[in-house]
């Protein structure tokens, strides 16, 4: 009973974190994206007078949007039309649960594990999540019936499809550097150090995968400079006949995926949860000295660790989006499949030699 | 013929003329206040200057006759600085009215002084007041403060009208032009030609006064209607504006030189009576029961009509009232669809009655064509009531006069006996909800065609408005419903234009062979 | 592979410019949020309604009629306006004025602002100084176009 009670909580809890963080990258994106460009950003959307730097924005805009007229094309083909954006958007939000917020957590002898999911092919999990997110793409594009939604909508399928090859190649090496699939073990993996003092984080046994990976995750969330499938200035996108909340939820799932892909980069390459040097019971620093603290510290400790690192992913993304333009079609097929494809098999070859003379 | 040069160029001219006109013929304008045509030179505004080889001083374009082998310069230095110092002490005395004053645009000071004054203003003493804003006639401002002293005004009713009423006053810088009695008005049917002749704003119109400026106006030359002399005019209409609406579209009306009709001159009728042009115009066709037809639907009808009678062998029972506001072009088609090709019972002309002329130009008939008809061979039939009450099926009528000559209730009395009556006129009157069929047509400022006036001298015009509304030339309805009526489908297909029907008339009629222009 | 690794360093060069303005933007946001007093701020964004930006003294802004002394319009309807206004915006109906040292005035004046494309030439063309510009006004949206037909009231109130 209270197994379940907990497992409860924790999803809750995961999906709480996810989407408030999701919102909150909305503002977050307004507000680097200002600061890059010597502007303020938002910061009018008062609440009873209060303004805090415009906090309030992403409530504004949700209320803004319930508000707004749902408009469904008499031409669309309704009930996809209107299930598309579930679809991309149930797809995206699942697949945090598989991600490891901290180690484990002791309270009165019971071990809680912080991670809702923990199941032996977590990658292949979210990969396959991934994968059904193109259907929201797919279906929006196609069930709308306009020429511009069915453009964006084929766009963005090729496009998806295209950097998921790559996106899986890129994980293949890590994999056999940490020889599992399991989310956890790999966080683990990665507690350990090199040489005695360096973190063994992925990015510095896998720093070509890294590179791939980076870039293929980017394409996959559809953002500046990969965001053909929308590209506002010539097609619109695939969601050009979606108004209302329907149109906010293809925005949301697209930041989910910038969070999403900020929580896979801190699993995968950067350690995960891991603070280096601290261990369970608190901090062994190599050049010898120790600091060591209660059980309840260092898993906040480690909590923290994993959201500045998300956090910092995420702003990193969202710096690279307001910095590129767009590719251009045959750019993108070409940086795909020519470039990170081959990149990432010579990455696993790579890996297998070094592998075998190291062993 | 002698030989001259003017600016180095040689040039043969008619012995006898005076440089002034010697010059103007090899296209050589010369600048000029006091000099006009019609009147012999005067000699009073100096502004003509040229230079002649030979002669110490400046010379009078104006009046120096020419010489075998005179060199002439109109253009150099010398000349210029010379009518630059004319306009500056004709400046001197000018106030600075161009914004309030209405010849601004046409004004002949305003341009000699961007041709050859652009100075600035030497004159810092008080200027002399003059009067300003004087009522000279019922048409006529007068402000003497303007006025260059060109004496035009003086000659014009001296010479023209004979009535005399201006004089030149004073001596000096204090000479002015004015009447010889204080208030006295110019009051003669020809007034108007002061306000044109005047070079610059001092007599100007009271009727255009304020109205617009003279550069939002466009200039068509037409053929004055209102009487049988047919003088040459130019219509002036603005351009109007984007998103304004003006309340109409023409502004004034100026004489043409036209040696053989008018002279430079036109009558105060015909000057300022252009209102008929934007007032109370029939615009749309109106047909009794029916909405709005256009032209193809109502021609077919009125061809119908005609048909059906002609198939019941009674078109002897059709009665058309022609009208001399027609053209010669259109008075001819009408002979031959009405007289030989459908052979109408009567033709009626119904024209407005005569009024006064004068032994200037005005004619008694307040119709352009009379001549016209009668050259063409039509007679001047006065309607006959009982005719239209009781042998009249079908009654087409031109013109509006035929209604402003019979009273509404006598004419109703007759539509009551009649089928099917049509009208076509220009203008919006008491009938056009009474007939079964209203079709605009135009007035002779709104089409081509050509006039033959009182004394038979042919003329050409073209039209210098567009039309208004819906409304078209009658030249073009007859020509179709010929084409409708499918009689001589050919021939009335060939006459696609005024100019075309002109030359069919020339073959058939001797008169207009004569007096082709 | 050599020019694509060329372009790959300019990508770089560029991330490092945007990374650059990021963080000494945000430098200063920090310094002014916490209280400390900079010359430099970390925008040049001006928060617009709450501080208007001072109209140039010759800027072109609403137009206004000047009047004489006796408080009538200095206008004397010689349409040069009107005639130059590139938009034909202005339309002037002219009456007759008893003293006749002045003979001409405006009975309406319009300018239709939803037309005009403040060039400024009416106020060039005027030879008695009558139109002016000055006023300062730039706030002109309205909620309908009639509002934005200017009259005579309106121009020289
Ligand atoms: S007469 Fe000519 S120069 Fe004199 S005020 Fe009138 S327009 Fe100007
Ligand atoms: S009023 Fe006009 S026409 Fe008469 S003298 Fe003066 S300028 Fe000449
Ligand atoms: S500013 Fe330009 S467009 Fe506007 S009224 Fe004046 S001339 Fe016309
Ligand atoms: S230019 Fe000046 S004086 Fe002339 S009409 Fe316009 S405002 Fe009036
Ligand atoms: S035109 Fe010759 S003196 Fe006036």
């Amino acid at each position: 009973m209270s197994d379940i009670l907990i497992l409860l909580i924790k999803i809750v809890a995961a999906l709480v974190w996810f989407l408030v963080l999701t919102l909150y990258l909305t503002w977050l994106e307004r507000k680097e994206s200002a600061i890059m460009q010597d502007r303020i950003g938002a910061n009018r959307a008062d609440f009873f007078g209060i303004r805090v730097i415009g906090l309030f924005q992403p409530f504004a805009d949700a209320i803004k949007m319930m508000f707004k007229e749902d408009f469904t094309p008499t031409f669309s083909r309704r009930f996809i039309h209107n299930l598309a954006p579930f679809v991309a958007f149930f797809f995206t939000a699942v697949t945090v649960q598989a991600i490891p917020f901290g180690d484990v957590l002791r309270v009165g002898g019971k071990e809680i594990k912080l991670q809702v999911l923990d199941i032996d092919v977590g990658i292949l999990f979210i990969l396959a999540m991934l994968s059904f997110t193109v259907y929201g793409v797919l279906l929006s594009g196609w069930a709308s019936n306009s020429r511009w939604t069915l453009l964006g909508g084929l766009r963005g399928t090729a496009q998806l499809v295209s950097y998921e090859v790559a996106l899986g190649l890129s994980l293949i090496g890590l994999v056999m550097v940490f020889p599992s699939l399991r989310f956890s073990s790999i966080v683990n993996y990665q507690g350990e150090l090199l040489f005695g003092w360096l973190p063994q984080w992925g990015i510095l046994l896998q720093p070509l995968g890294f590179i791939v990976f980076l870039f293929a995750s980017l394409a996959e969330s559809e953002r500046v400079p990969f965001d053909l499938p929308e590209g506002e200035s010539e097609i619109v996108g695939f969601f050009t006949e979606y108004s209302g909340l329907k149109w906010g939820l293809y925005m949301f799932t697209s930041f989910m995926k910038v969070l999403l892909i900020a929580c896979l980069l801190t699993t995968l390459f950067f350690g995960g949860y891991h603070v280096p040097w601290l261990n369970p019971d608190g901090f062994h620093f190599p050049w010898g000295g120790e600091w060591l603290l209660p059980h309840g510290i260092v898993v906040l400790f480690q909590i923290i660790m994993f959201n500045v690192k998300v956090i910092f992913f995420c702003w990193l993304q969202i710096l690279i989006r307001w910095t590129y333009p767009r590719f251009r079609y045959d750019q993108l097929m070409d940086f795909g499949w020519k470039f990170l494809v081959p990149l990432s098999v010579i990455n696993i070859v790579a890996t297998a030699i070094v592998m075998t003379l190291l062993k | 013929m002698v030989k001259i040069y003017i600016n180095d160029r040689e040039i043969e001219v008619k012995e006898g003329t005076t440089v002034f006109h010697a010059a103007l013929d090899a296209g050589i304008p010369i600048p000029h206040f006091c000099y006009h045509p019609a009147f012999a030179p005067e000699g009073t505004c100096r502004m003509c200057l040229v230079e002649v080889e030979g002669m110490p001083k400046l010379e009078l374009a104006c009046s120096l006759q020419i010489r075998e082998g005179m060199k002439i310069f109109t253009q150099n230095e010398r000349v210029r600085e010379a009518r630059r110092g004319v306009l500056e002490f004709l400046l001197a005395e000018h106030p600075l009215d161009c914004p309030i004053c209405d010849q601004a645009g046409d004004c002949k000071l305003q341009d000699y002084y961007e041709e050859y004054g652009l100075f600035d203003s030497r004159f810092s003493e008080v200027k002399d007041k003059r009067g300003k804003k004087i009522r000279l006639g019922k048409y006529l401002l007068h402000d003497q403060e303007r006025c260059v002293l060109c004496r035009r005004c003086v000659r014009f009713l001296r010479e023209v009208t004979g009535t005399g009423e201006m004089g030149v006053f004073e001596r000096g810088g204090h000479t002015k032009v004015d009447t010889y009695e204080e208030g006295q008005q110019v009051d003669n049917n020809y007034s108007g030609n002061l306000a044109q002749l005047c070079p610059v704003g001092a007599i100007t119109d009271t009727d255009f006064r304020f109205q617009t400026r003279s550069w939002f106006l466009e200039a068509g030359e037409s053929i004055c209607p209102l009487c049988s002399r047919g003088c040459r005019i130019t219509i002036q209409a603005h351009r109007g504006f984007a998103r304004f609406k003006l309340p109409k579209r023409v502004y004034r009306i100026k004489a043409v030189d036209d040696p053989l009709v008018n002279g430079p001159w036109i009558c105060d009728k015909g000057r300022y009576g252009y209102s008929y042009l934007d007032e109370n115009r029939a615009t749309r066709i109106l047909k009794k029961g029916e909405s709005s037809p256009d032209w193809q639907e109502a021609i077919d009808w009125l061809s119908a009509s005609i048909l059906r009678l002609k198939h019941r062998n009674r078109l002897e029972r059709v009665s058309v009232v022609l009208s001399s506001r027609l053209s010669n072009e259109e008075l001819f088609l009408a002979k031959k669809l009405f007289k030989d090709d459908l052979g109408v019972g009567r033709v009626f002309f119904a024209d407005a009655p005569p009024e006064e002329g004068d032994d200037m130009l005005l004619t008694p008939d307040r119709v352009p064509n009379t001549r016209g008809a009668r050259e063409l061979g039509w007679e001047d039939v006065p309607v006959d009531m009982e005719a239209l009450n009781r042998e009249t099926d079908l009654l087409l009528m031109f013109g509006p006069d035929f209604e402003n000559a019979h009273s509404l209730s006598d004419i109703l009395g007759c539509f009551e006996q009649i089928e099917t009556t049509v009208l076509l006129t220009p203008f919006d009157g008491s009938l056009s909800s009474q007939v079964d069929l209203l079709l605009p047509t135009t007035p002779v400022a709104e089409k081509a065609g050509s006039l033959t006036n009182i004394d038979g001298v042919l003329r050409n015009f073209q039209p210098a408005l567009p039309a208004l509304g819906h409304s078209r030339a009658e030249w073009s309805l007859l020509i179709d419903l010929g084409k409708a009526l499918d009689l001589r489908f050919q021939y009335y297909s060939r006459l696609s234009s005024p100019e075309a029907v002109f030359q069919e008339m020339t073959g058939e009629i001797p008169f207009f062979e004569k007096n082709v222009e | 592979m050599i020019k694509q690794f060329g372009y790959f360093l300019e990508i770089v060069k560029g991330s490092l410019i945007t990374t650059r303005h990021f963080v000494v933007n945000m430098f200063f946001h920090i310094l002014n949020l916490v209280g400390i007093k900079t010359k430099r701020k970390g925008a040049v964004t001006r928060q617009y309604p709450e501080a208007p930006i001072e109209v140039a003294r010759r800027h072109r802004s609403l137009h206004r009629l000047m009047l004489r002394e006796d408080g009538k319009p200095r206008c004397v309807v010689c349409m040069l306006c009107a005639t130059v206004c590139p938009s034909e915006c202005i339309f002037i109906e002219a009456t007759e004025d008893p003293d006749p040292e002045i003979q001409k005035y405006p009975s309406n004046f319009i300018i239709d602002l939803n037309r005009c494309c403040f060039c400024g030439f009416c106020v060039e063309a005027c030879p008695e100084d009558a139109i002016r510009m000055d006023t300062g006004e730039v706030e002109l949206a309205r909620y309908s176009r009639g509002d934005l037909v200017y009259d005579l009231e309106k121009l020289t109130g």
